[in-house]
C-alpha cells in the first residue's frame, strides 16, 4: 500500500512540473505569435487596435501568472485552446492525429520490445556462438543509425525502388475504401514508419534481455531448472528468460519516452498525419496552443505508460511488492 | 544402482576430480564428508551431466553410462529416475514462480500426468514434505530456508525417481529444523538410494549407511559409517571428525594444521598431514582394502608409534603392572587413568628404561625397542610428574632446557642457544637471556614445569610420555599447558602417553582412555564411549568421583525452596 502511495505521488510531482514547463516552454521562445500568425507584411499595416484587440483576444496581453491560471481552468474542462492556426480548437486538431500516432507508437513499442527480448534471450543463450555474435554485430550497425535515417532508407528501398509500400500517408486519399480493404491499406501505409521506429528501438532491448540473460543463465535456479530434465526451451523461456525480463520491462517506460520523439522525425519522413506531422506544422507557424497541446498529451501518455509498466513490474516480480 | 568408476572433472587445467571410484546399492544412503571447496557439490552435480568442465570416467546407473548419453536422453532421466536436491542457496528456486507450479512442473513438463492430476501429486509430495499447505501458492523469497528446504525435497520427489543426490541438507538450517529434516530424508532414504553430500558430520551419521571422505578430489576413505565414525583409519577424516562440534565426543576441538591447498603430486593430503613420509610426496597412494573399510594411505592410515605389550613390572614380590598392552597413535592421546599407586608411573618408568624390573616388548614406529639409543630418546621424551625429577637443581633454564642437545650432540652452541629459546617461547615463556640464567628454585612451580616441558620438546619428539605433568600446576598455568601440548599434537602430530588420576581432565585432552586398577588395565576404548557408557565398575567409580560443578545447594534447601515456590504462585493462590 505504501509504495503505491509513494509511487503515485511522484507521478503527481512529475505531472505538476511537466504541465508549467508545457506552459513556459513556448512562451520563453523567440518571435511574437501574431506576426507568425498573420505574417510580416500584415503586422505591418495592421492598425494598433486592431493589434491590441487580437492580443486581448489570445490572453497575450496579461501577466504570466493570469495567464497559467488561465491555462490550468481551460485544461480542467478539456479545453486546450483554440490554434488559430487551423482555426478550430486544438483538442480536435490533436484527436484528429492521436489515433495514427497511438498506432504507430504502440505498435513499435510492443515489437521492438518483444522481439529485442526474444533476440536478446536467444542471445544470450547462445552467448559467444556464431548466432549470438552475428545478431550482436547487426543490431550495433543497426543502433549506429538514427530512427528518421532509417525511415529514409526504408522509403527509398520499398517505396521508391520496389515500389511495393505507398510512400506517404496513413490511407490512400480518394479511395473510399471500407472495411478489410482499410485496414490492408492502413496496414500497407504503417509498414515502413512501424519497421523504422521499430528497428531503431530494438537494439535498446535487445542488449538488455541479452546481458540480463547472461548473468541470470548462472543463477542457481536455471541449474536447478536443468537437473529438472525440463526442455531447452522451458529454461529458455520459463526459467531464465522470465527474469531476464524484468529490466527490460522497466526500461519500456523509458523507450516510450524516446520513442515520442523518434516518432516525431520518422512521421515527418513518411508524412504520416500523427502528431510528429502536427508539431512539424505547428512549430513552423507557431502555434503555441497546439504545441503545448501536444506536448500535453505526450507527457501524460509517456507518464502513463510509465505507471503500467511499474504495474505490471508487480506482476512479473513477486519480490518487489515484497522489498518495499 | 550406482557405480562410478574413475570419475575425473575438470574446470580449465584445474582438476576437481582426480578419480573418484564410488557404488552405491539399492535402497543404500552414502554420505560424502569432506571440508568445503573439496569439489562435493561438483561430485553431485556431475552424476546429474550438470558440470560444465571436462569430464572423464563412468558413471553408471543401472548399468547405463551417464555420461555417455546424449543430452535427450539424460533429460529423460533427469528427475524420473534419479533428481537433486541442490545446495539451498538464494535463489536455488525460481524467484518468480510459486512453489506449486515448480513442483508440478517436472511432472507435467515428462507427461507423466496432465496438469490437473499433476497438481495432486505436488499437494501430496509437499505434504509429505511437511510443508505447510498456507505455503503452496507462496513464492520462494516468502518461504524460510527450512521451507524452502523441504519445497525441494518435496521437488526432488515429484516423479519418484529411485535416487537422489542431495547436497547439504542440512546446511544453515537451525538443530531443531535440522532435526526434522533428518527425520524427513530417513524417511524418504527408506525405500530409495540416496547420495548425500554435507561437511555436517552428525548428518553424515544419521543418515549414511556408508561414508565416503572426499579431499582433494580424492576418496581417501570410505566404509561403514559406525567404522568412519567411531575409529577413522585416516588422518584427514581424524581430523574432520576432531574439529566438528558435537555432543558425541568428549576432547576439545582441534583443527588440522595448515589450509586447504592442493599439491601438485603426491597424496593430496600430505602438506596437512603430520606423519607424512618421502614417498606422500612422490605419489598418492592407491585407494585399498583395510579390514571393512577402503583406505587411500601409503602408511596404512594413523600410525601407532608407540606400543606396549604384555608389560609385567615386578618390584621384588610386589607386582605393580600387569600384563599391559597400550598402543599410543600419531596425533593422538592415550590417558591413562587410575587412582594412585595402581602402577602408572611405573609403567612409565619401564617405557623410558629407568626401571629394569620388567618383562615384555616396546615397539617404537614398529620396530622393537632393543636399547634405549640416543635415537630412542631423539623419538621419546619424558614429562615427569615432579619437575624436579626432570630438571637437575644445579642447572639454569639454559642449561636444563638445552640438555638433550648436549647428549645428542646436535648443532653448535650458538645453534643449540636459538633452540633453546625457540622451546621456551613455544610453552610461553620468557626467552631472554636473564630467564635463561635462572635457577629452578627462583621460579614457580608453573614456571618450572613448562621448562620441563619445553626440555622435553626441544628434540621434537614424536611421543611424549609425561606423568601427571600438570598436576602440581594450578588450573588456569594447567590449562596453558594442556593447550600448548594439544596444539602441538594438531601441528607436529604429537601422541602423548598422559598418565593422570584426573578422569576429567582425560576426558578433554584424551581420544583413548586406558583404565588402570591395581597394576592391571581394566578398561581401554574411545574417549567418549568409556566416559558415556562406562564398562567396568572401576571406572564408574572413577567417574563419579569426578570433579564436575553442579551445586548441591538445591538438595539441601530442597523443600524450603518448594515451598516458596508454592505460595508465590499465582494460580495456586486464585484456586
Ligand atoms: N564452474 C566452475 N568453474 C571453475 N571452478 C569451479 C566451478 N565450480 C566449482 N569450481 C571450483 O571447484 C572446487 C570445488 O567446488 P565444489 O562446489 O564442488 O565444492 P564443495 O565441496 O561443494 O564446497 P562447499 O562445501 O562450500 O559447497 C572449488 O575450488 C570451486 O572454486
Ligand atoms: S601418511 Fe602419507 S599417504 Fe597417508 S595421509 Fe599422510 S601424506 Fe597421505
Ligand atoms: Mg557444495
Amino acid at each position: 500500500m505504501k509504495r503505491h502511495a509513494v509511487a503515485v505521488s511522484n507521478y503527481i510531482t512529475a505531472f505538476i512540473i511537466i504541465i508549467s514547463l508545457n506552459f513556459l516552454l513556448p512562451r520563453l521562445m523567440p518571435g511574437n505569435p501574431l506576426q507568425a500568425i498573420y505574417g510580416e507584411e500584415a503586422l505591418i499595416a495592421m492598425t494598433p487596435e486592431l493589434k491590441a484587440e487580437l492580443i486581448s483576444r489570445f490572453g497575450l496581453d496579461k501577466s504570466l501568472c493570469e495567464q497559467f491560471f488561465n491555462y490550468l481552468m481551460n485544461l480542467c474542462q478539456g479545453d486546450l485552446g483554440y490554434s488559430y492556426y487551423y482555426n478550430a480548437p486544438v483538442f480536435e486538431v490533436i484527436l484528429g492525429a492521436l489515433p495514427w500516432t497511438i498506432l504507430l507508437v504502440g505498435a513499435a513499442l510492443v515489437l521492438s520490445t518483444t522481439l529485442g527480448a526474444v533476440l536478446g534471450v536467444e542471445a544470450g543463450w547462445r552467448r559467444g556462438r556464431a548466432g549470438d555474435k552475428v545478431l550482436l554485430a547487426g543490431l550495433m550497425v543497426l543502433n549506429g543509425f538514427p530512427d528518421f535515417f532509417i525511415g529514409m532508407l526504408l522509403l527509398l528501398i520499398f517505396g521508391v525502388m520496389l515500389n511495393i509500400l505507398p510512400l506517404s500517408g496513413a490511407v490512400s486519399p480518394y479511395a473510399n475504401l471500407t472495411g478489410v480493404a482499410l485496414l490492408w491499406d492502413i496496414f500497407k501505409h504503417l509498414l515502413l514508419p512501424l519497421s523504422a521506429l521499430t528497428l531503431a528501438g530494438i537494439t535498446g532491448s535487445f542488449l538488455l534481455t541479452r546481458n540480463t540473460m547472461i548473468g541470470v543463465l548462472r543463477s542457481p535456479f536455471v541449474l536447478t531448472a536443468r537437473a529438472k530434465g525440463l526442455s531447452p526451451a522451458a529454461i529458455r523461456y520459463r526459467h531464465a528468460g522470465r527474469n531476464s525480463l524484468l529490466p527490460v520491462v522497466t526500461r519500456a517506460g523509458v523507450m516510450a519516452g524516446r520513442m515520442a520523439t523518434g516518432v516525431l522525425f520518422v512521421e515527418m519522413v513518411f508524412s504520416y498525419p500523427g502528431l510528429g506531422h502536427l508539431v512539424n506544422t505547428a512549430l513552423t507557424a507557431r502555434d503555441y496552443p497546439v504545441l503545448q497541446g501536444v506536448f500535453l498529451v505526450i507527457t501524460v501518455s509517456v507518464l502513463t505508460i510509465n505507471l503500467f509498466t511499474d504495474i505490471l513490474y508487480t506482476r512479473l516480480d513477486p519480490r518487489v511488492s515484497y522489498a518495499y | 544402482m550406482l557405480e562410478i568408476h574413475d570419475l575425473r572433472v575438470a574446470y580449465g587445467n584445474k582438476n576437481i576430480l582426480n578419480g573418484i571410484d564410488l557404488s552405491i546399492r539399492q535402497g543404500e544412503t552414502l554420505a560424502v564428508i569432506g571440508e568445503s571447496g573439496v569439489g562435493k557439490t561438483t561430485l553431485g552435480l556431475c552424476i546429474a551431466g550438470l558440470v560444465q568442465g571436462k569430464v572423464s570416467g563412468q558413471v553408471l546407473f543401472q548399468g547405463m553410462d551417464l555420461l555417455k548419453l546424449s543430452e535427450q536422453d539424460l533429460n529423460k532421466m533427469r528427475w524420473n529416475r534419479f533428481s537433486l536436491v541442490l545446495q539451498n542457496v538464494e535463489n536455488v528456486l525460481n524467484p518468480v514462480m510459486t512453489i506449486i507450479k515448480q513442483v508440478t512442473e517436472p511432472i507435467v513438463e515428462h507427461g507423466i500426468r496432465k496438469k490437473k492430476y499433476a497438481v495432486e501429486k505436488a499437494v501430496e509430495v509437499l505434504s509429505r514434505a511437511g510443508v505447510p499447505s498456507s505455503r503452496y501458492e507462496a513464492y520462494p523469497h516468502q518461504l524460510s530456508g527450512g521451507e524452502r528446504q523441504r519445497a525441494m525435497i518435496a521437488m526432488a520427489l515429484a516423479n519418484d525417481p529411485e535416487f537422489i543426490i542431495l547436497d547439504e541438507p542440512t546446511a544453515s538450517l537451525d538443530t531443531l529444523t535440522r532435526l526434522e529434516i533428518l527425520k524427513l530424508l530417513r524417511e524418504v532414504g527408506r525405500d530409495r538410494a540416496l547420495l548425500v553430500i554435507t561437511h555436517d558430520i552428525s548428518a553424515a551419521a544419521k543418515l549414511g549407511d556408508n561414508i565416503a571422505v572426499l579431499y582433494g578430489g580424492k576418496l581417501l576413505e570410505k566404509g561403514p559409517a559406525k567404522e568412519i565414525l567411531t575409529a577413522p583409519c585416516h588422518p584427514y577424516t581424524r581430523g574432520l571428525l576432531r574439529s566438528y562440534p558435537n555432543m558425541t565426543t568428549v576432547k576439545d576441538l582441534q583443527g588440522i594444521k595448515g589450509r586447504l591447498e592442493i599439491p601438485q603430486k603426491g597424496c593430496c593430503f600430505y602438506p596437512r598431514c603430520t606423519q607424512a613420509v618421502d614417498i606422500c610426496r612422490e605419489e598418492h597412494p592407491p585407494i585399498a582394502r583395510k579390514g571393512e573399510c577402503y583406505l587411500a594411505c601409503h602408511r596404512g592410515g594413523i600410525v601407532p608409534l608407540l606400543q606396549l605389550k604384555d608389560i609385567n613390572v615386578n618390584y621384588g614380590p610386589v607386582a605393580a603392572v600387569k600384563g599391559a598392552n597400550i598402543k599410543v597413535y600419531e596425533g593422538e592421546t592415550m590417558a591413562m587413568v587410575g587412582e594412585s599407586g595402581s602402577g602408572k608411573s611405573s609403567l612409565a618408568y619401564s617405557i623410558m628404561g629407568i626401571t629394569k624390573s620388567f618383562s615384555g616388548s616396546i615397539y617404537l614406529d614398529g620396530s622393537k625397542v632393543k636399547k634405549r639409543s640416543k635415537e630412542f630418546f631423539r623419538r621419546v621424551q619424558m614429562v615427569f610428574q615432579n619437575p624436579a625429577e626432570s630438571i637437575s637443581h644445579r642447572h639454569n633454564v639454559l642449561q636444563a632446557v638445552r640438555e638433550p642437545l648436549d647428549i645428542q650432540n646436535l648443532g653448535c652452541d650458538g645453534e643449540r642457544k636459538e633452540k633453546v629459546r625457540r622451546a621456551l617461547d613455544e610453552v610461553q615463556l620468557s626467552s631472554d637471556d636473564e630467564f635463561l640464567s635462572q635457577y629452578p628454585y627462583h621460579l614457580s612451580g608453573g614456571e618450572v614445569q613448562r621448562v620441563a616441558v619445553a626440555r622435553a620438546l626441544i628434540l621434537k619428539p614424536a611421543v611424549i610420555v609425561a606423568d601427571e605433568p600438570t598436576s602440581a600446576l594450578d588450573a588456569s598455568v594447567q590449562a596453558k599447558v594442556l593447550k600448548l601440548l594439544m596444539e602441538l599434537q594438531q601441528n607436529r602430530g604429537l601422541g602423548i602417553l598422559f598418565i593422570t588420576h584426573d578422569i576429567a581432565l582425560a576426558r578433554k585432552i584424551s581420544d583413548r582412555i586406558t583404565v588402570m586398577q591395581a597394576g592391571e588395565i581394566v578398561e581401554e576404548g574411545p574417549a567418549e564411549r568409556l566416559i558415556t557408557r562406562p564398562g567396568h565398575s572401576y571406572t564408574r567409580a572413577l567417574l563419579e568421583a569426578a570433579p564436575d560443578m553442579d551445586f548441591i545447594e538445591q538438595e539441601q534447601n530442597g523443600v524450603d525452596l518448594r515451598e516458596s515456590s508454592l505460595s508465590s504462585c499465582s494460580f495456586l493462590a486464585k484456586n
